[in-house]
C-alpha cells in the first residue's frame, strides 16, 4: 500500500469528521507535547498501521466510492462504515493524524531557522529598511498551527478601510437570519475567525508569527489585504510606522512611474506587456476594464524597467492579478458584486493610486523571491521541475513509472505549473486562498509550491496511470479544476504539507 | 466536434509531430485550435512553455496523425522550447501579415530550426491575420518570394475566419507524407543500424501499421 493512499485516507477521514461533527478539527483541543523527529516518524508509523487496521475493517475492497463532486479523490465514504466502533476508530486515527502534522510542522519550522531565504541582488531597493519584517526572526513555538478550516470564507458587509489599512472602523461581519443550524455554525466560525485575527491585527506591533498561524489556513476577506501586506514584508508591523511608510513607498511608486515614462519606452519590453494585459484573465470582467488594464501595464512595465536581468517575461502578468485584486477588494462595498465584477472606475485617484502602488511593491517582494524563474534559461523552474520528479518518485513510485514509461518529461507539463505558480490550472480565487498559505510559509512561493504541484499531480494518479501520452498531456493541460472551491484547494494544502513535513531535508543524503 | 475532427488516438498509420514557432502574438494558438478543434478566442491567453494538440486527417488512403507543439513565442523562452524541435518532422513558422516586426523575424525562427531541429524538417512560412488586409504590412509577393528562395512552403491564413487553415496545415503533412514515402522506398532495405527519416517520424507506436512503428523506447518527444 503506498504511503499516497495512507494520507488520502486520513485526510478524508479527517474532512468527514470535520464537516459532519466539527469534531477534532479544532487543533486547540488536544495538546502536543514534542517536536522531535523522532516522534513525528513514531506517529506517523502508528497512524499509519493504524491506517491499515482500520482500512481492512471498513472497505471490502480497494473499489473506492467518492463524496461528493468537490471530494471526488478522497478514498472513503460514510457509506463505508458500519458501525460505531468503526467510528471510534476513525476518530481517534483523525486525532493522532492531526497530532502528526503538528509535531511535523513544528519539525519543518525550526529546521529552516537554518536555511537563509534566496536573495537577489540583481536590483536593489534604495529605501533599505522598507523591508517591514526586519525585526521579526521565524520562530513558531505554539502548537497551535494547524487548525483545519472546515467553512469556506464568506464575504459580509464591512466598513471601508482607510488607505492604510488600520484604522478599527471595520465590523464584525453582520449576522443576517440564519437558515439553519448548519449556517449558523459556519457564521459564528466565521466571527470567530475573523475576531482572532482582528486581535493580532489590531494590536501596536504586530506578531507576524502570529499572524501566519492564522493565515496558513486562510485570511478572511475583508483583513486579506492589510494581512498580505503584512506578511510579504511590504507593510510595517509598528502600526506607528505603518501609515508614514506606506506613503513613502507609494509616493515612490508614483516618482518611479513619472520617472520611466518620461523617456522613450524600451520597445521590445513594452510591445510584449501591451499584448499581454489584453489576454490577461480576459473572461474576468474587472480584467477587461480600462483602468485595470492601464494600471497592470504601468505596474509591470515599471518592474521589467527595473529588473533588467529578467525584465518582462510573460506568466509575470498572471502573478500580478492575486494582489492588485485583493487589494482593490477593500474598496468594493457591496459584498453582492463579486470583486471579479467590480468596476474599479468608482475609485478616487488617490486611492486608484494606492492600489497601485501596493500591488508593485508586493509584486516586486514576490519576485524577489522567485527571480531565478525568470532570468535566462529560467534555472529556478529547472529545479523545482526536477524537484517535483524527484518528489513524484518518492511519493508514487508506480506513477513515475507510468510517465516514464510513456516518454512524459516533466517539464512538458510542470513548466508552466511553476512559471505561473499553477495559476493557468486553478481560478484565480482559488489561488489567492493558496496564496494565504504560501505567504504564511517560509519560501511558500518556491520550495513549498513544488509540494503543492506533487499533491497536484498525485491527485489524479489513478487517472493518469490508465492514460498514454497524448491523453497524459492533454489532461494535465487542461485538469478538471473548474469547479474547486477552496475546500479543494486547502486539501491540496495539507497534502502538501505532509508531503513537506517528510521529504523537505530529506532529499540530500538520498541523492 | 465534427466527425471530420475525431480523433482515433490508435486509428492511423502515420504519426507526424509538428512545431508552431513565431514572435508573440501572431496568432499561432488560435491556428492550432482552429485546425483541431475548430474554436477561436481573440483573446486567449499567452502560451508558456508548449502546449500539445493532435488531429488525424487523411492522405493518400492513409491515415495521418499530426501532433502538433504549440510554443511560446517570448524570447525568454526560447532556451526551452527549441528542446521541443528534437523530433519534429514539420514546422509552421507564424507572422502576422500586419506587423512588419514579426515578418523580420522569420529568418531568425528559421536559424533555430536551422541549429536545432533535424535538417530534413519540412518547414512552412504562414502569413497569419490575412482578414487584416486593410492593415497589411507585409506584401504577398514579398513572404512568398522569400519562401522560394528559402524553400518553405507558403501560405496566407486567417485563424479568425478560418481560411486557409486547414490548407496550410495539409500542406505541410502531404509535404512530409510524401518525403517519408519516398524515404521509405528508397530505404526498403533499411537495417535500423542508423537514425532515418522514416524513424523520426514515429514518436509513439502505431499499432497496426506495418510501417513507421518505431521502438517504444525511442519516443523521445522533447
Amino acid at each position: 500500500m503506498s504511503f499516497r493512499k495512507w494520507f488520502k485516507f486520513v485526510n478524508s477521514n479527517e474532512f468527514i469528521f470535520g464537516e459532519g461533527g466539527g469534531r477534532g478539527t479544532n487543533s486547540n483541543s488536544s495538546n502536543t507535547t514534542s517536536s522531535s523527529s523522532p516522534s513525528l516518524l513514531k506517529t506517523l508509523s502508528h497512524a499509519f498501521k493504524e491506517k491499515d487496521k482500520i482500512k481492512k475493517s471498513i472497505i471490502a475492497d480497494d473499489q473506492i466510492k467518492t463524496i461528493g463532486a468537490s471530494f471526488s479523490h478522497l478514498n472513503i465514504s460514510t457509506e463505508n462504515i458500519s458501525s460505531i466502533s468503526q467510528l471510534q476508530s476513525l476518530s481517534s486515527l483523525n486525532k493522532n493524524s492531526k497530532q502528526s502534522k503538528r509535531n511535523s510542522f513544528k519539525l519543518d519550522r525550526y529546521s529552516s531557522e537554518k536555511t537563509t531565504p534566496r536573495h537577489s541582488d540583481q536590483y536593489t531597493d534604495l529605501d533599505d529598511d522598507w523591508n517591514a519584517d526586519f525585526d521579526n526572526g521565524i520562530n513558531i513555538k505554539s502548537s497551535q498551527f494547524l487548525e483545519y478550516p472546515t467553512l469556506r470564507s464568506k464575504k459580509s458587509k464591512q466598513q471601508q478601510q482607510n488607505l492604510y489599512g488600520d484604522d478599527n472602523n471595520t465590523v464584525v461581519p453582520t449576522p443576517e437570519t440564519p437558515k439553519s443550524i448548519k449556517e449558523a455554525e459556519e457564521k459564528s466560525a466565521l466571527e470567530s475567525k475573523y475576531n482572532k485575527f482582528k486581535q493580532v491585527l489590531d494590536e501596536s506591533n504586530i506578531d507576524l508569527n502570529k499572524l501566519k498561524k492564522l493565515s496558513w489556513n486562510g485570511i478572511p476577506d475583508e483583513l486579506r489585504s492589510i494581512s498580505w501586506q503584512l506578511l510579504i514584508g511590504y507593510s510595517p508591523p509598528n502600526s506607528n510606522r505603518r501609515s508614514s511608510q506606506l506613503s513613502r513607498k507609494r509616493q515612490e511608486y508614483l516618482e518611479g512611474i513619472k520617472q520611466v515614462f518620461s523617456v522613450e519606452k524600451e520597445p521590445s519590453t513594452w510591445h510584449q506587456i501591451e499584448i499581454d494585459i489584453p489576454r490577461t484573465n480576459s473572461k474576468i470582467k474587472l480584467y477587461s476594464s480600462e483602468i485595470t488594464q492601464r494600471s497592470l501595464e504601468r505596474i509591470l512595465y515599471l518592474w521589467a524597467v527595473r529588473h533588467p536581468a529578467s525584465g518582462y517575461v510573460q506568466g509575470i502578468n498572471d502573478l500580478v492579478t492575486p494582489f492588485f485584486q485583493t487589494f482593490l477588494n477593500q474598496y468594493n462595498k457591496d459584498k453582492s458584486i463579486s470583486i471579479e465584477d467590480f468596476n474599479p472606475e468608482i475609485l478616487t485617484e488617490d486611492e486608484l493610486n494606492a492600489v497601485e502602488a501596493d500591488t508593485f511593491w508586493c509584486l516586486t517582494k514576490l519576485l524577489e523571491g522567485i527571480q531565478d524563474n525568470y532570468i535566462h534559461a529560467q534555472p529556478g523552474i529547472i529545479r523545482q521541475v526536477n524537484g517535483l520528479k524527484d518528489l513524484i518518485t518518492r511519493i508514487d513510485y508506480e506513477l513515475s513509472q507510468h510517465l516514464e514509461n510513456e516518454n512524459i518529461e516533466f517539464i512538458q507539463f510542470s513548466f508552466r505549473w511553476m512559471n505561473c505558480l499553477l495559476m493557468r490550472e486553478i481560478s484565480i480565487q482559488n489561488t489567492i486562498r493558496m496564496w494565504d498559505t504560501y505567504l504564511s510559509e517560509v519560501n511558500g512561493f518556491n520550495e513549498f509550491h513544488v509540494y503543492v504541484c506533487a499533491a497536484f499531480l498525485v491527485k489524479w494518479s489513478d487517472e493518469l496511470k490508465t492514460m498514454d501520452f497524448q491523453d497524459i498531456m492533454m489532461f494535465l493541460q487542461n485538469p478538471p479544476t473548474k469547479d474547486w472551491t477552496n475546500k479543494d484547494i486547502e486539501l491540496l494544502l495539507s497534502e502538501a504539507f505532509i508531503w513537506q513535513s517528510l521529504y523537505k531535508n530529506a532529499s540530500a543524503h538520498l541523492k | 466536434m465534427s466527425n471530420d475532427l475525431d480523433d482515433y488516438s490508435y486509428d492511423y498509420e502515420y504519426l507526424f509531430k509538428i512545431v508552431l514557432i513565431g514572435d508573440s502574438g501572431v496568432g499561432k494558438s488560435n491556428l492550432l485550435t482552429r485546425f483541431t478543434r475548430n474554436e477561436f478566442n481573440l483573446e486567449s491567453r499567452s502560451t508558456i512553455g508548449v502546449e500539445f494538440a493532435t488531429r488525424t486527417i487523411e492522405i493518400d488512403n492513409k491515415r495521418i496523425k499530426a501532433q502538433i507543439w504549440d510554443t511560446a513565442g517570448q524570447e525568454r523562452y526560447r532556451a526551452i522550447t527549441s528542446a521541443y524541435y528534437r523530433g519534429a518532422v514539420g514546422a509552421l513558422i507564424v507572422y502576422d501579415i500586419s506587423k512588419s516586426e514579426s515578418y523580420e523575424s522569420v529568418s531568425k525562427w528559421l536559424k533555430e530550426l536551422r541549429d536545432h531541429a533535424d535538417e530534413n524538417i519540412v518547414i512552412e512560412l504562414v502569413g497569419n491575420k490575412s482578414d487584416l488586409d486593410h492593415l497589411r504590412a507585409v506584401p504577398t509577393e514579398e513572404a512568398k518570394h522569400f519562401s522560394a528562395e528559402n524553400h518553405l512552403l507558403f501560405t496566407e491564413a486567417s485563424a479568425l475566419n478560418a481560411d486557409n487553415v486547414d490548407l496550410s496545415f495539409k500542406q505541410l503533412l502531404k509535404s512530409i507524407y510524401k518525403m517519408v514515402s519516398k524515404h521509405q522506398l528508397d530505404l526498403s532495405d533499411y537495417s535500423g543500424n542508423k537514425p532515418s527519416a522514416g524513424q523520426t517520424i514515429s514518436l509513439t507506436p502505431t499499432p497496426g501499421s506495418a510501417v513507421g512503428g518505431s521502438q517504444k523506447t525511442k519516443n523521445n518527444c522533447c
